[in-house]
């Protein structure tokens, strides 16, 4: 990157404004925050869930984005950790506004721990979408994406929102499917505390939807076609388990 | 093993006069700003603005104050604090931020000189200067990227110069057993320099300093600062100094001019700035006053110019143990 004279994005916010807000650029301390929330979690993954990944070959350069069923608290933890650490600063899930930035404390924590984007669960509006989509191109982000909405109450995948189509249709920014199997049983939506259930996590090739119409047709399309590669990871998996011997 | 703390926080009465009086004047401005509002003489967001930044004095005053009575370590290490504050306004300001390594090199700078100060190891402090420049300079290279290494070593240095090594200056006089009067003293010139000049060019107007980079600021102010901060540090100095190389109407003088100089044209160094990147305040830390910098950017130049002044004639603490940690 050459040099770029130009402020924070979000440096006209108050540090409270800063916490929640899409414009958020962190710098050394949250660097530091996120670096060691990384081992921490990469530690306990690996001795409590016994986290195994396959597919890593396939992460292009970022920007990219992650899509992935979306069963547990676990799942964001997961698909962060694989990921090598010299993406560390770029990678921010996006998580519902309601849940992890409802208060100061739960803020500083999805800001400088797990460095996620609030996005309004149920009506995401147009202005933070078009920033999303501006930063992933512009800042070379990695989103971590759970296009169902909300975690399954029933460890059964729910049809993709079409909101992941208004970010990423008619743009070149390749898309990595996931699928994650295992994170309901250690900690479904209902549980407080995880059970030591093994988590296996599966990369699928990069999707483009650069051709995708950017109308509602278009993010119908994308939403549809990124479940369909989710549930055939979750296919593949299931077979790779029957063949087990 | 620390220095002793041989004078007691009030021994010298300059302390006492500039902590009683700060205090005083907060509670005189609190009573004039209520007794105009129930006038009806301001409008409702005057009223608020003029409390927001009454209210920040209050919290900053004792933040500014309690370290210097604390004692030497307090006072160094509030110095560092408020160089990493400052030093984290201007990374993200300038975009410096984002290179993370320039950025962690110029942070153990402003740490490493404080400790050389909080040491008091006046060769290795002096030596930090050129040293933190060299480590700045070659610190990115073994990433292989020369695109932006000028830009970025550019402001790496003029960051670490700024807030670590000049600033730190600040901190060093603490070593002096003297120290509270005169480190009070500064703060309070360089906080009625820019009262004074505010105010004197709001009553007599006239033509404007440098329009360009601070569009408020006239001449007339920028003399009648020169005034009143001259005669202050010459008085209050007199105290301060008595009985040293430096109680001489000529050199108090000179240290008063030094200090409203040096505080005015770090005032103008950091509308500059602003002005070249194309942003009103350094930030928003501070309620009614924008960012921390935009408060304490006076202080900058002061530091260093009226240490090596006052080092000239009297020194700082020369009779104090050196090396006390390393």
């Amino acid at each position: 990157m050459d040099w770029q004279f130009k402020p924070a994005r979000d440096h006209a916010l108050t540090p409270r404004e800063r916490l929640a807000s899409l414009k958020r650029e962190g710098g050394l301390v949250s660097l530091a925050c996120h670096w060691l929330w990384r081992q921490v979690i990469r530690f306990y993954l690996r001795a409590f869930h016994r986290l195994s990944v396959t597919g890593l070959g396939n992460l292009p350069e970022p920007p990219f984005v992650m899509v992935a069923n979306h069963a547990s608290h676990l799942d964001i933890l997961a698909l962060a950790a694989v990921l090598p650490a010299r993406y560390l600063e770029r990678v921010h899930p996006i998580a519902a506004d309601d849940a992890f930035f409802s208060s100061f404390a739960s803020s500083v924590f999805a800001a400088f721990a797990v460095n996620a984007f609030p996005l309004k669960r149920k009506a995401a509006r147009p202005k933070d979408l078009a920033l999303l989509r501006a930063r992933l191109v512009e800042d070379r982000l990695i989103y971590i994406l759970f296009p169902e909405g909300t975690r399954s109450r029933d460890g059964q995948m729910a049809p993709f929102k079409a909101g992941i189509g208004a970010l990423l249709a008619a743009s070149e920014v390749p898309v990595v499917p996931c699928f994650l199997a295992g994170a309901f049983a250690a900690l479904p939506a209902h549980r407080h505390l995880p059970l030591p259930r093994p988590l296996r996590l599966s990369l699928g090739k990069p999707l483009s939807f650069a051709q995708s119409a950017n109308d509602r047709a278009g993010w119908f399309a994308v939403a549809q076609t990124c479940e369909s590669e989710v549930r055939r990871l979750e296919q593949d998996r299931i077979g790779l388990n029957q063949t087990d011997p | 093993m620390t220095i002793p703390q041989t004078i007691a926080p009030f021994q010298n009465p300059v302390t006492l006069w500039i902590v009683v009086g700060v205090a005083a004047a907060l509670a005189l401005g609190a009573l004039l700003i209520f007794i105009l509002g129930l006038a009806g003489r301001l409008s409702a967001a005057l009223r608020h603005e003029l409390w927001l930044r009454l209210g920040s004095w209050c919290v900053l005053a004792p933040l500014m104050i309690v370290p210097i009575l604390l004692g030497r370590s307090f006072t160094i290490a509030a110095v560092a604090l408020l160089g990493l504050a400052c030093y984290r306004e201007y990374a993200r300001a300038t975009g410096l931020f984002r290179e993370h390594v320039v950025s962690f090199i110029v942070v153990l700078g402003i740490l490493a000189v404080n400790l050389a100060a909080i040491d008091h190891w006046y060769g290795f402090f002096m030596a930090l200067a050129p040293l933190g420049c060299g480590f700045i300079a070659v610190a990115s290279i073994p990433f292989d990227r020369p695109q932006g290494y000028v830009q970025r070593v550019g402001l790496g240095i003029f960051g670490f110069f700024l807030f670590g090594a000049g600033l730190a200056h600040f901190g060093y006089m603490a070593n002096d057993p003297n120290y509270r009067p005169l480190l009070l003293m500064l703060l309070l010139a360089v906080g009625l320099n820019d009262v004074g000049a505010f105010v004197i060019g709001k009553s007599i107007g006239g033509p404007k300093l440098v329009p360009h980079t601070s569009p408020n600021k006239t001449i007339s102010g920028a003399l009648g600062a020169l005034v009143c901060t001259t005669t202050t540090v010459s008085l209050l100095g007199h105290a301060v100094f008595a009985g040293t190389a430096l109680d001489r109407a000529i050199l108090l003088i000179g240290l008063g001019l030094i200090v409203s100089l040096a505080g005015q044209l770090g005032d103008l160094m950091l509308s500059s700035i602003k002005r070249d990147i194309g942003i009103k305040d350094m930030g928003r830390a501070i309620p009614g006053h924008g960012g921390i910098l935009d408060r304490f950017n006076s202080l900058l130049l002061v530091a260093p110019a009226s240490f090596h002044y006052i080092a000239y004639f009297v020194g700082f603490g020369l009779d104090q143990p050196t090396r006390i940690w390393f």
